[in-house]
């Protein structure tokens, strides 16, 4: 038996563990006693959530869809295929016609690489990737005020010395479980807790002070903190003074925001946004701890500045444990981030716009490279409705669950001329590609992963992919190979990486795979290799903005539209509402958010038989005085229906949801609740939907039905493809073996 | 006294590593794969509740077949011997032993039929005995905390949780506690007096 260390595929905590394996097998998994975040403890995911790896229905050769069937191909074959494909449609249609999903599961170096890929050989910036659906509003945001669009902190400072820690739209004991350890370890010293959140979340039940605002009103809630703060002169003067811009406008902002006017707007006390106030304001050092309870709205953006004016005005920021810390979902979306896996930036954030930027790139990669900021993820579906992207390659992501409004996304991609999708099995997106790539896996592939903390840390192999999957570097370079560009020359991953290390050498030129090998990761900025990284960002009040200032915005907020005079009496302020208000036909509000025990599309989880027991079915959330005014029982099955479309699901009758406001996932295709969201209306500065808030419908359902529809969905995500696949890859590889 | 495990609401949070590991450290040796503790959420808080391990355990009292005995310190059933008859379960005032049979394969409503979870057979020097080998479809046991008894780790729940929320109370500890408790009341009296005395005027 042997043993690996590597990091934690599922959310982006990057807990470190040993995977023990036997006969290319991995057998079981334990923890890291060593490292700083994890400090020797895992997750049930982390512990359990190994199975896919090994799962009979891992893809082992690529595959072309003939009618309604795929057959298996050759790499020759399929990699020939897109190759010219993607050449006719650029040369017929232009670069644009080409976008590409890139991975917040696939490593640095393969982010970089597709990233780099659609540049400088499809010579477009139609990339992106997940991101878009949950941290697009931090990465803009924070880097709008702050200058840099990540966590301020490390993980351990929350633990070791913060004396205040304010949670606001996470669910961190569920989704990010040891960072909660971090938060109770804090809280064990005497660190107060306070939490904001519709939903009653065990973070919640553990607060000093919890605010049970109504979805959405994050702004309302911060300004009016913010209000107290600055009347209670509490705010840090000299640092505003020095360091800051436009606290005039935010303290203008917020005069209209006392605690009595937002109680009654919210229903949370004044007195209790009072002593919240009070007690970040006057903490030693306070943290903000979020995720997609802020950002995944229409006003995502406007949520993201608000944490961010709140920690500046009140001087909570560049020290030790006090900072803006956005919680961030997946093993490595902090580095799809900062690797230009967007449509506006290169990697290391430099702006595609620059002209010095896109200089610096277009002599480092030997191709002219494109100067107009690419589409975004949510706004595909349309340049595909309307045939302006006629291509789609697709590297390990699942739109068809996790985008919004599911079906709208499904329709477009049958508009499309190609759609390449490379994954590790025939996911609900797979089944509808024309090209399927089989690809290897995590525990499979050389890497590195950034967590949300900025702390770049290897990855490493411990089994050999299943068949013929390639790891997604392999894929990109040799197409990229077949489409005549010849800067792709990589053998093995530190090649991409060394080349990383010397075109973005501010943040990452110290960071060697030999170092990164040697510690715990290390967090950018690391620009020399004597350099110990950086825990804490923006000390000394020096931000990453032009002016090295933090710029401080006005954000304005009224449920239904923020009245004209108001908004004039601002330079450009940032402007809340909420998109989709309940009303006589849909007087619920939908809300989506993940369980701990399943990740995103159940991809891998699902494939986990531990974790599959423990959460085998959808379950949403009401409340009780809802339930007994519908008659609904703990356990009946109910429908759950929004304009867009209809969930049906067993109800957990519980307060953890306020009354009319219902709580559901995205990790089961019988019951995805984002055939229901929003696709709509996106954030205007960073597009991303409104995921939180949806006008719902809730009516008693029946097993009948429910059993009816589990038989519609099976039809509509096309689960007689992914059996016939499955079942054509067991035998081959029964035939291998 | 016997000696059982218990949760800290303070520390836990909910994430159902707990559950998970007693699953699969039972599976391993052959006994029914189901946890033996249960995340329980109320209003006012989460912690698992399992076996308290009852020194006069009303469960032992109304087995018919002697499937639950005191053994080493706690309260021990065979899911060998156990006719499933539910009467422990009905007994039991803390609701933490559970009636539980595999359910057949696939008849579950919202099963996903291609990725039906794979029958686990176990090896048979892993079963603890032939009668017990179970598969999908077997009859149903009742099924409760053996404290991990085959392992010498101790409770695999304990040692699995990330946020350190579980322990072992046993003689020994509750002695000692028990000690601590009455040294800080006491403290706290003098405490107390002490500061009237400098409080008073």
């Amino acid at each position: 038996m042997s043993d690996v260390m590597t990091i934690c595929p599922y959310c982006g905590t990057g807990c470190s563990m040993r995977l023990f394996v036997e006969g290319n097998q991995i057998i079981e998994i334990d923890a890291d006693p060593t490292h700083p975040v994890s400090e020797g403890e895992l997750c049930l995911k982390g512990l359990y959530g190994f199975k896919h790896v090994a799962d009979p229905g891992r893809l082992t050769t690529p595959l072309m869809r003939r009618g309604d069937d795929f057959v298996a191909v050759s790499w020759d074959v399929a990699l020939d295929t897109i190759a010219q494909k993607l050449n006719a449609i650029k040369r017929e249609s232009g670069p644009d016609a080409f976008a590409l999903f890139a991975s917040a599961r696939a490593t640095n170096e393969e982010n970089f690489i597709s990233q780099k890929f659609a540049r400088a050989v499809m010579g477009t910036n139609n990339v992106d990737h997940c991101a878009r659906l949950c941290h697009a509003p931090t990465t803009v945001g924070l880097a709008m005020t702050l200058g840099n669009g990540a966590m301020t902190n490390s993980i351990p400072e929350l633990g070791d010395v913060s004396d205040v820690i304010f949670i606001i739209g996470s669910n961190t004991a569920e989704c990010h479980p040891l960072i909660a350890k971090h938060v109770l370890k804090a809280k064990e010293r005497g660190a107060k807790l306070i939490v904001a959140d519709p939903r009653m979340t065990d973070m919640a039940n553990k607060a000093d002070l919890w605010l049970r605002i109504p979805l959405g009103y994050d702004i309302p809630l911060i300004n009016a903190m913010l209000h107290v703060i600055i009347k209670e002169k509490l705010h840090a003067a000299d640092f505003i003074r020095d360091h800051t811009t436009g606290f005039d406008d935010v303290a203008r902002a917020v005069e209209d925001y006392s605690p009595e006017s937002v109680s009654k707007m919210t229903g949370v006390p004044a007195a209790d946004i009072i002593s919240a106030a009070r007690i970040y304001a006057t903490a030693k050092a306070a943290a903000s701890l979020y995720a997609m309870g802020v950002t995944q709205f229409s006003c995502g953006t406007g949520n993201v500045v608000s944490i961010a004016n709140l920690a500046v005005v009140a001087g909570q920021i560049g020290r030790p444990g006090a900072g803006v810390c956005p919680l961030r979902g997946q093993s490595n979306v902090q580095g799809a981030c900062d690797l230009g896996a967007l449509p506006n930036v290169f990697p290391g954030g430099k702006p595609v716009t620059s002209e010095p930027d896109r200089i610096w790139f277009e002599q480092a990669w030997g191709v002219p490279l494109p100067r107009a900021v690419g589409l975004k993820v949510t706004e595909v579906p349309e340049a595909m409705m309307s045939g302006k992207v006629r291509a789609l390659f697709i590297d390990g992501e699942n739109p068809m669950m996790s985008d919004p409004n599911t079906k709208h996304f499904g329709e477009a991609l049958e508009k499309l001329d190609l759609l390449v999708v490379a994954d590790l099995f025939m996911t609900e997106t797979a089944r509808r590609a024309d090209i399927v790539l089989p690809a290897a896996g995590w525990g499979e592939k050389d890497g590195t992963f950034t967590n949300t903390e900025r702390r770049v840390q290897r990855v490493r192999p411990a089994v050999e992919p299943p068949g013929e999957a390639k790891p997604d570097w392999w894929i990109f370079k040799n197409l990229a190979d077949r489409m005549g560009y010849a800067g792709m020359a990589y053998e093995k991953p530190q090649d991409i990486w060394d080349e990383l290390r010397r075109v973005v050498p501010a943040l990452y030129a110290g960071m060697t795979y030999d170092r990164l090998d040697h510690m715990h990761g290390l967090a950018w900025p690391c620009p020399s290799e004597d350099h110990p990284g950086t825990s804490v960002l923006h000390q000394g009040g020096h931000f990453g903005t032009p002016s090295g200032k933090a710029m401080l915005k006005a954000v304005l907020f009224h449920p239904i539209a923020v009245p004209e005079e108001q908004r004039k009496a601002f330079e450009s302020p940032i402007i809340g509402h909420i998109s989709e208000r309940p009303d006589a036909d849909y007087p619920f509000m939908l809300t989506t958010g993940r369980r701990v025990y399943h990740y995103h599309t159940g991809t891998m989880t699902r494939k986990a038989p531990l974790l599959e027991q423990l959460g085998p079915e959808e379950l949403i959330e009401l409340n009780p005085l809802d339930a007994k005014a519908l008659a609904i029982g703990e356990g009946d099955y109910i429908k759950v229906s929004t304009r867009r479309g209809a969930v049906i699901a067993k109800a957990w009758v519980t307060e953890r949801v306020p009354p009319h406001v219902v709580f559901g996932t995205f990790h089961y295709w019988e019951a995805s609740c984002n055939e229901e969201t929003n696709a709509d209306v996106l954030d205007p500065l960073s597009g991303i939907p409104e995921y939180k808030i949806s006008a719902a419908m809730v009516t008693k359902s029946s097993p009948a039905e429910a059993k009816a529809n589990v038989a519609a969905k099976r039809d509509y995500y096309r689960k007689d493809v992914e059996k016939a696949v499955t079942a054509t890859m067991h035998a081959q590889s029964g035939a291998v073996s | 006294m016997n000696k059982f495990v218990i949760a800290d609401p303070e520390k836990c949070i909910g994430c159902y590593t707990c559950e998970a590991g007693c699953v699969n450290v039972h599976q391993k040796v052959g006994l029914v794969a189901y946890p033996r503790l249960t995340i329980t959420r109320t209003s006012e808080g989460t912690m698992p509740v399992q076996c308290r391990n009852c020194d006069d355990a009303p469960c032992e009292k109304v087995c018919p077949v002697k499937a639950i005995t005191f053994e080493d310190n706690s309260v021990q059933l065979s899911e060998s011997l156990c006719i499933g008859c539910k009467m422990c379960s009905l007994a039991c005032p803390f609701g933490v032993i559970t009636p539980c049979g595999t359910k057949p394969d696939g008849e579950g409503l919202i099963s996903d039929g291609a990725y039906a979870m794979p029958v686990e057979t176990m090896p048979d020097e892993a079963s603890l005995h032939p009668l017990l080998a179970w598969t999908i479809g077997e009859r149903t046991v009742a099924v409760k905390c053996d404290l991990c008894h085959f392992q010498p780790e101790g409770p695999e729940c304990i040692r699995v949780c990330p946020t350190k929320a579980m322990y072992m109370v046993n003689g020994e500890t509750m002695t000692e506690s028990n000690a601590e408790k009455r040294a800080r009341s006491v403290a706290e009296v003098f405490a107390s007096d002490i500061l009237d005395h400098y409080t008073r005027d």
